[in-house]
């Protein structure tokens, strides 16, 4: 599984941006996400390398959640890119949200570039045993 | 269409599918130079007039799960990232599994002006920076017209 990088320089403008004619919506990255489901809720765990607290917005509208994340390195004055694989420091992502989950109640955690979200079901939503009585 | 990714991008999701379909087929490159999409982590590279900066993207991991070397003028960057095991109650419903997960290795080829000598490490918010400093004989002078 050996990857090797060659060193030589790459132009820069490999992507070719689309035309002039209407202002092109920002190019963005759709993050890499795990997301389980258990009998509480879901855990979502998004991969955001570069992203910090305050440059992460995680919201809820119309019943769709969006997570979206500017990504910054410290990076010295002066810096010629040559190589890049991460061309685009913005991430953007958009999940539809059953009326099970309770949006209201989401925790967002980030740690590592790695964004942890629970979304915990409704308690009417919450699978349930239901006692049978015998009279 | 704008509806049916609403919020992100195409570009974005073009690359989330090569993403897939690369962890569906496995390791095998399509070329002798096999595209880096699939590779983890990303890697960029840089320069300035006093060293050469390369930047991982290594989410979720630690600086001592991260093992950084540099042999005969080769950068080795390599480690494992281990899966997430859920560990909720009552049956668990995966919806995604995208994360890259197990052990990796990238190696970068280090030019000949590198300075093996003055190399730095840091790990923050996901990212691996190092930074290789050049030789100074290779450093840019301006020379004086006599």
């Amino acid at each position: 599984m050996n990857e090797k990088t060659q060193l030589t320089g790459r132009e820069q403008n490999a992507i070719s941006r689309n035309g002039s004619e209407r202002p092109a919506p920002r190019t963005t990255l759709a993050p890499a996400v795990d997301v389980f489901e258990d009998s509480h809720g879901i855990t979502l765990w998004a991969d955001m390398p570069g992203v910090t607290r305050e440059t992460l917005e995680v919201k809820v509208h119309d019943g769709n959640l969006y997570i979206e994340a500017e990504a910054s390195v410290p990076t010295p004055a002066g810096l010629r890119l040559q190589h890049a694989e991460i061309r685009e420091p913005h991430f953007a992502r958009a999940f539809s949200l059953s009326p099970d989950f309770d949006a209201s109640k989401i925790d967002a955690s980030l740690k590592d570039g790695v964004l942890q979200l629970t979304i915990p079901r409704r308690d009417e939503a919450r699978p349930r045993r239901i006692e049978v009585r015998t009279d | 269409m704008s509806d049916l990714y609403s919020g992100a991008d195409l570009f974005g999701e073009f690359a989330r599918l090569q993403r897939q379909m690369d962890t569906l087929f496995g390791g095998f490159p399509s070329s002798l130079r096999s595209s880096r999409v699939g590779a983890f982590p990303q890697i960029n590279i840089g320069t300035t007039d006093d060293s050469m900066e390369i930047v991982a993207f290594v989410p979720g991991l630690t600086p001592s799960e991260l093992d950084v070397s540099i042999e005969k003028g080769l950068l080795t960057i390599s480690g494992e990232r281990k899966r997430i095991v859920p560990t909720g109650s009552g049956e668990i419903r995966t919806y995604a599994q995208e994360r890259f997960s197990g052990s990796f290795r990238r190696a970068i080829e280090l030019p000949q002006h590198a300075d093996p000598d003055k190399v730095q490490a840091r790990y923050a918010n996901g990212c691996l920076t190092i930074s290789v400093g050049k030789r100074e004989s290779s450093k840019p002078k301006a020379i004086t017209v006599q």
